[in-house]
């Protein structure tokens, strides 16, 4: 006991005690970050305590204390493992060939032309489709065996269709993906071509670069915060990918595409396994804090001295 | 009303110490101007006076009585900002009429204040115009007619004019002490323009570095800088400045001579000199003349004069207007 | 491809290479849109037309029937899908992203404001911390969040959904709404103080009419993410509370593959996200990059 009176309600934990002093002295900010708090941070912590026992729903009579016996199973596990490295595929290809036609679609339209507007509306709709919807069109339109468009062409080509989900089905989840967010990279490198100062290029022009140099030496250099940007954001939405293989393959054919989120989704949904599921997912939060760590540094660099 | 006394006032930004302990005390309807180079700490002075920043020590008193720790809206102060900052999205009576209804006057009454206000400031026939739709000057206008109808116990402006094109700043100079003529407020006005200063004021405070280097009228400003930089800031071109022997011979380490107190001659005078540029404004023309063992001396001649690059001529500085400085810098007394 | 030749297109060889451009944007924008262009119309043909190969675009009246790539448009689809049980969906949707996107916004604000003021200490950890839960995996929160919802008797229930919703768009409300507010000039704000605002008033009296574009802005996000949220709509809801993409995929494994009235049912669903956001396009990449692009 400390001879000095504290007023704080949590006076006896120090930290509890400042966080309940700047709750209360922050009214406005306060039921915000108290909602966020509970519905996302009280889960996460019990996804942890869940991570340590032996708890499968259907066998509720079992439920043990585990220790860390549910991170061995998974370490163990080689689904696990191979749906990390579904996880990166999707992840890494996705986001390179997202930026890439992003900067294409982006130095595409950012100079004003016939039809700018519709084209750049086009252009974006892809982002704006509820993704199993987005996911459902590519699936019968376009890569399905029979009605598929892209089997049509095939055939007039006189050769046979392809079941391309069920043949190419990680590069069919990785084309979806990019469809969908290669417009999301477009419109972040569009406001960073926006931001560049025309001057500059001109600039750079009467110092004798040619369009290529103009392009290497000053418009390159000016987009490489807004690329980090837009594939750091993207890593970090493509990683947690859940509609589009839902709706696609299901994860399969087999294991084909099944990523760290299917994966938990299946554990926990169809073999009900709460405890192994938990870990699987503490074990990814603690993999991407990395990239969203990378991420803050970058948003916080953007955005100056937030104090 | 409308005595502001600052005692051992300072400011820190985190380490950075902005205002070293300062003591300032302005009289009920003087015409005060901060002036100093910018970063000098004469805005951050003013803010803290208008409660708009926090003391880090030190008091601020409005007529006697201690208000550091009243809010900026209680103090009874008025501003008007640089950038105007008038409300974007309300007509020029809701603006003038804001801080009435702040402080819980009567609509009827904000209604004839503002009237009488529009009045006074030829605004009448815009008090339905929204800010966006007025030009630079008359927005000046809105913003002082927001500080007006408050009735304060002092106004304080920070570079209201730099926002506007040259010749409109003459007019709103003008504009300003008209109206610190008829209502014989107290103003603390801010600028980094000495002219504004020298013009407006009846008592300049020249800053550098929060520190007060000279407080005074404008003319004694100008007859006797207290020390070589404020001899250098107020008055336009520059004052001269020369050290080495010609100073020695006034027992100065620099002695300092105003180019409008030069004489110059093609024929005899104290120093002779090469005429470098010169600069033909009209009514009067400046020239750069090199004067060996003093280096280039601006001189201001009245009138148009007939002189070529390379001329050689002879200058004589006015020997009651020598301003002679030690070596800290520091004004002598004058001699004779 | 060419942009950085806008300043000189007096010449004879840039104004072909603008024409390539403008035809090359065209191509790519219609190979992209492809397949939703393909949906939105299959919608409007008879069972029989919708799988039909080529592709028909071209809606014609019947007396043209017969055309090659043209179709005869009808409304069949969308009269049996609104008939049947789509509507109750589209209500749990709509209640589920208003609602939620209210609250986001009543909450968002004040804490926005607060966040931009001088006084308010702490405001990095706070605006990391709010931004993080947002990153981190919805599957690292899944299982207690299912717990604790079948647990609270709210499986199946709106309201579920609006709470998790809510909790899903503030940090990127709170971060957006900021980025409006640190844009407002100080001074404004300075004479606020100075005229007497408290910083209530000054927040509902000068801050949020010069920022009504940013919270439309927030709103509009907000709504979308909401409107097309999936994982959380399969786990915690079944038939009382399902949302729109769980119709499709109810009616999918309940239907079958009817092409056309699936397209009709894709249609209806994406139709209002996608409106808003053609609207709301200029206001998109701030809310996407956190309020980091403008």
């Amino acid at each position: 006991m400390t001879s000095e009176a504290n007023p704080a309600l949590f006076g006896r934990i120090p930290i509890l005690g400042r966080f309940g002093l700047w709750i209360w002295r922050n009214p406005l900010i306060a039921p915000a970050l108290l909602v966020v708090i509970v519905v996302t941070q009280a889960p996460f912590i019990l996804t942890v305590i869940y991570s340590l026992f032996r708890w499968n729903l259907q066998r509720p009579e079992n439920t043990a204390f585990n220790a860390f016996g549910n991170y061995v199973d998974i370490v163990r596990d080689t689904r696990f493992l191979d749906s990390i490295v579904t996880s990166l595929t999707f992840t890494v290809g996705a986001v390179l060939l997202s930026l890439l036609v992003g900067l294409i679609y982006a130095l595409l339209v950012h100079d004003r032309f016939f039809g700018r507007g519709i084209v750049r509306t086009l252009l974006i709709t892809p982002f704006l489709i509820m993704p199993i919807i987005g996911a459902l069109a590519w699936k019968y339109t376009v890569l399905s065996p029979i009605f598929g468009v892209v089997n049509w062409i095939v055939r007039q080509f006189g050769a046979a269709p392809i079941d391309w989900i069920g043949m190419y089905p990680v590069a069919s989840v990785v084309a979806v993906l990019v469809w969908r967010w290669a417009p999301f990279m477009m419109i972040i490198i569009l406001a960073g071509l926006q931001a560049l100062d025309d001057d500059q290029r001109e600039a750079a022009r009467m110092d004798g670069a040619g369009p290529l140099g103009e392009i290497r030496f000053v418009v390159l250099p000016h987009l490489k915060k807004y690329l980090q940007l837009s594939a750091l954001l993207g890593s970090i939405f493509i990683v947690n990918e859940f509609d589009v293989i839902f709706m696609l393959t299901q994860g399969g054919p087999g294991t084909a595409t099944t990523n760290v989120p299917f994966l938990i989704y299946q554990s926990v949904f169809y073999s009900f396994d709460i405890g192994h599921a938990a870990a699987m997912a503490v074990v990814t939060v603690l993999g991407t804090i990395i990239i969203v760590t990378y991420l803050l540094k970058l948003l916080g660099s953007l955005m100056g001295d937030l104090d | 009303m409308g005595s502001i006394t600052i005692s051992k006032v300072t400011k820190h930004f985190g380490a950075l110490e902005v205002i070293p302990p300062l003591d300032l005390h302005i009289e009920e309807g003087e015409f005060v101007v901060f002036v100093g180079p910018s970063g000098c700490g004469k805005t951050t002075l003013l803010r803290l006076i208008a409660g708009l920043e926090d003391v880090t020590s030190g008091s601020v008193a409005i007529d006697g009585t201690d208000v550091t720790q009243v809010a900026a809206a209680r103090r009874g102060l008025a501003m008007v900002f640089q950038s105007y900052a008038l409300y974007p999205h309300m007509t020029v009576r809701e603006n003038i009429g804001f801080p009435l209804r702040m402080a819980g006057i009567g609509k009827a009454e904000i209604a004839r204040k503002v009237e009488t206000v529009a009045e006074t400031l030829n605004l009448t026939g815009h008090l339905d115009a929204r800010p966006g739709q007025m030009s630079g000057g008359q927005r000046q206008r809105v913003a002082i007619g927001r500080a007006i109808v408050r009735e304060p116990k002092a106004f304080l402006f920070d570079e209201p004019l730099s926002n506007l094109d040259a010749s409109l700043r003459v007019n709103m100079r003008l504009e300003i002490s008209e109206l610190h003529q008829r209502l014989q407020t107290t103003a603390i006005y801010v600028t980094h323009d000495q002219v504004e200063a020298m013009t407006m004021a009846t008592k300049i405070v020249v800053l550098r570095s929060g520190i007060i280097e000279q407080v005074g009228s404008p003319m004694e400003l100008y007859n006797q800088p207290r020390n070589l930089f404020v001899a250098g800031f107020i008055g336009s071109p520059k004052m001269n400045f020369i050290t080495g022997e010609k100073a020695a011979q006034h027992d100065a380490a620099t002695i300092g001579v105003r180019p409008e107190h030069i004489a110059l001659s093609k024929d005899a005078g104290a120093w002779q000199g090469a005429v470098g540029i010169v600069e033909h404004l009209g009514s009067d023309t400046f020239l750069h003349v090199n004067v060996s063992g003093a280096g280039p001396l601006t001189v201001r001649v009245a009138g148009e004069l007939a002189v070529n690059f390379g001329d050689t001529v002879f200058v004589t500085p006015d020997a009651n207007r020598i301003h002679r400085f030690d070596a800290a810098g520091n004004a002598l007394p004058r001699r004779n | 491809m060419v942009f950085w030749q806008r300043r000189t297109a007096a010449t004879r060889g840039i104004e072909r290479a603008s024409m390539i451009r403008t035809v090359l944007a065209w191509a790519v924008a219609l190979f992209v849109s492809f397949p939703f262009l393909y949906l939105a119309t299959s919608g409007f043909k008879t069972e029989v037309e919708a799988p039909k190969m080529p592709p028909a675009f071209v809606p014609v009246p019947e007396s043209l029937s017969g055309f090659p790539l043209a179709y005869t448009p009808t409304l069949e689809n969308y009269k049996l899908i609104l008939a049947g049980d789509f509507m109750p969906y589209f209500i749990n949707s709509a209640i589920a992203t208003l609602v939620s996107t209210l609250i986001v916004l009543l909450l968002a604000t004040p804490a926005a404001y607060a966040l931009t003021l001088p006084q308010t200490t702490g405001k990095r950890n706070v605006l990391f911390f709010l931004i993080s839960t947002r990153f981190l995996p919805a599957v690292g929160v899944i299982i207690p969040i299912f717990l604790a919802t079948r647990f609270l008797g709210l499986l199946d229930n709106v309201l579920a959904l609006i709470i998790l919703y809510t909790a899903m768009n503030l940090p990127i409300a709170v971060w957006m709404m900021r980025s409006f507010f640190q844009d407002l000039p100080a001074d404004v704000l300075d004479a606020g103080r100075m005229d007497g605002a408290g910083t209530i008033q000054e927040l509902i009296l000068i801050a949020l009419p010069m920022i009504k574009n940013g919270v439309l802005a927030t709103a509009f996000l907000a709504i979308i993410f909401a409107w097309n949220e999936f994982l959380l709509a399969l786990t915690l809801t079944t038939t009382k509370a399902a949302t729109v993409p769980l119709y499709m995929i109810s009616f999918m494994s309940a239907q079958g593959l009817w092409y056309a009235k699936m397209s009709a049912a894709g249609t209806l669903a994406a139709l209002p996200v996608v409106i808003l956001g053609w609207f709301g396009q200029k206001w998109l990449v701030r809310g996407l990059s956190m309020g980091a692009v403008k």
